[in-house]
């Protein structure tokens, strides 16, 4: 028939536009349900957004279409679909849509996008989400981050943000001006925040920190509270591979109030909003400082406790060397005082045993004197009469008498001379005879 | 700034604990208890200190510190001999 077409007859190309509408517009339900992945989104001046929609089988693509949803239409579409998802419709997104096909004779085949239904792209989204976690399970990334060790003052900190978000600028107040007087070294390094460039952006950021690791002892991904939606590029998986292998600690801050990002769960440290994460960063520097400051007290709460216990064993040494001495002394003095007794009853003894020999002499010699005394005495009481009786005055008194002449003793008759004086001596008296003759 | 400023947090830490440790046990002389404690006072203002420097002096001493650091990272595995 076709053959016959040709060689017989032809219609124009309009024509047959014309009839392919025709049969489009009557082959078709006036809306279809149809799934499709956008290739690519754009918004023009007025308000209408056109879509490349694709079907893929394996990355590659086995259908393909154009979209329009017109500018009334769009706005309250994207805001349902936004409130719902969090996410804005973007390239890569599958979507579950209902569309009138239309067929223009200059444009082609369109489908007229009238509505969306955003839980399908919901449970599309978190299975993709799902799908990611579970190769970073598989590759061991998850939890790779988070076994860093955090380090002991995060003092110098990398922040990847952007310098126009709210956020950022809280972050920084919140760190310049803590109550402890802190000082923190922050370097910015710019990224986009939001959009699909986000992640390739935050990856660039986070190569470039790498190349000065050395001077950093932390990083920070910050993004301001505010909007809600667009945070897909923290779904990602290369940016989440990238956080999970980064050398140092990487904490969030993206603030946002639905379940936490991929990138959140391979942040070393998750925190809701910017500011929090300052205060994460001003507590661990506060831990840093407290513990120095117990450490400090410590030393000198056992300084005195050593102290105490040295002046306590001092005491207890002196009163030992106390005692010990007094020991010592009074066994010495007990000693010396047997000593002393025994010296005291050795010398009496011995001093009664001398005496006793020297009474023992003393009346021998007595004894012996007594007995030359009285010998003596004798001899004397026979000298005494002796000599009494030889006494002159005695012998005068019993008739006796001392004749002398010229002074010498007359004791011969031979010495007497006729005519001579005699001097005749009596007891009381002398007489003077002549010698008239002798005999 | 002092040359003993120097002396990294991570240093500072470990020599209180070690000082601590010390006391603690009685492992040390009385004698050289003051000089401990007096030590233990001085590292506690450096972290202090250091906690507390301006921007600048942080980002200076800071960099310091790496240069010093990587030095002797450099020249740790070279025995002078």
């Amino acid at each position: 028939m076709v053959n016959q077409m040709i060689a017989s007859q032809f219609i124009s190309l309009y024509d047959l536009c014309v009839l392919i509408r025709e049969v489009v517009g009557d082959n078709f339900p006036e809306y279809i349900w149809v799934v499709a992945e956008i290739a690519n989104i754009k918004e023009n001046q007025n308000g209408h957004c056109y879509l490349e929609l694709v079907d893929k089988n394996e990355e590659r693509v086995i259908a393909q279409a154009r979209a329009t949803i017109w500018a009334y239409n769009y706005r309250s579409l994207s805001y349902k679909f936004e409130k719902a998802t969090g996410e804005t419709l973007k390239r890569g997104m599958k979507i579950l849509f209902s569309a009138q096909v239309q067929y223009h004779e200059v444009y082609g085949l369109s489908l007229n996008i009238k509505d969306i239904d955003p839980t399908y792209s919901t449970g599309e989204m978190a299975r993709k989400k799902r799908e990611t976690v579970e190769r970073l399970l598989r590759e061991n990334l998850l939890e790779l981050n988070k076994s860093l060790l955090l380090p002991l003052v995060p003092q110098r900190i990398a922040i990847i943000s952007s310098p126009t978000a709210a956020g950022y600028g809280d972050f920084m107040t919140h760190l310049q001006e803590n109550s402890y007087g802190y000082q923190f070294s922050l370097s910015l390094f710019q990224a986009l925040m939001q959009g699909e460039e986000a992640s390739f952006s935050i990856i660039a950021a986070l190569q470039k920190i790498k190349k000065q690791i050395d001077l950093f002892d932390l990083v920070v991904i910050i993004r301001g509270g505010g909007s809600q939606i667009d945070l897909s590029c923290f779904d990602d998986y290369e940016l989440s591979a990238e956080i999970a292998r980064f050398p140092l600690p990487v904490v969030t801050g993206i603030g946002h109030e639905r379940d936490d990002t991929v990138v959140d769960m391979v942040a070393h440290t998750k925190k809701k909003t910017p500011t929090a994460v300052a205060e994460f960063l001003i507590s661990g520097v506060r831990l840093f400082e407290t513990q120095i400051e117990e450490l400090q007290n410590s030393v000198i709460r056992y300084s005195d406790r050593l102290l105490e216990n040295s002046r306590f064993s001092l005491q207890e040494n002196l009163n030992t060397l106390n005692h010990a001495l007094k020991n010592i002394l009074s066994h010495t003095f007990s000693t010396y005082q047997l000593l002393a007794i025994r010296f005291c009853l050795a010398s009496r003894k011995c001093f009664s045993d001398h005496q006793n020999r020297l009474s023992l002499i003393l009346q021998k010699v007595n004894a012996v004197l007594r007995q030359k005394f009285q010998e003596a005495k004798n001899k004397h009481l026979l000298l005494e009469q002796f000599m009494y009786h030889f006494n002159p005055m005695n012998l005068m008194k019993r008739g006796f008498s001392i004749a002398r002449m010229n002074g010498n003793l007359l004791t011969s008759v031979k010495q007497a001379k006729s005519g001579q004086i005699i001097t005749t001596q009596l007891l009381d008296g002398l007489i003077l005879s002549k010698v008239e003759d002798k005999s | 700034m002092n040359k003993k400023d120097h002396i990294s947090y991570k240093q500072a830490l470990e020599e209180l604990e070690k000082i601590v440790d010390e006391i603690e046990n009685g492992e040390i002389d009385v004698d050289l208890l003051s000089e401990k404690v007096k030590r233990a006072t001085v590292l506690s203002q450096i972290c202090k200190s250091k906690l507390r420097k301006t921007q600048e002096e942080l980002d200076k001493l800071l960099s310091e510190v790496e240069k010093e650091d990587n030095e002797q990272q450099e020249t740790e595995p070279e025995p002078s001999s």
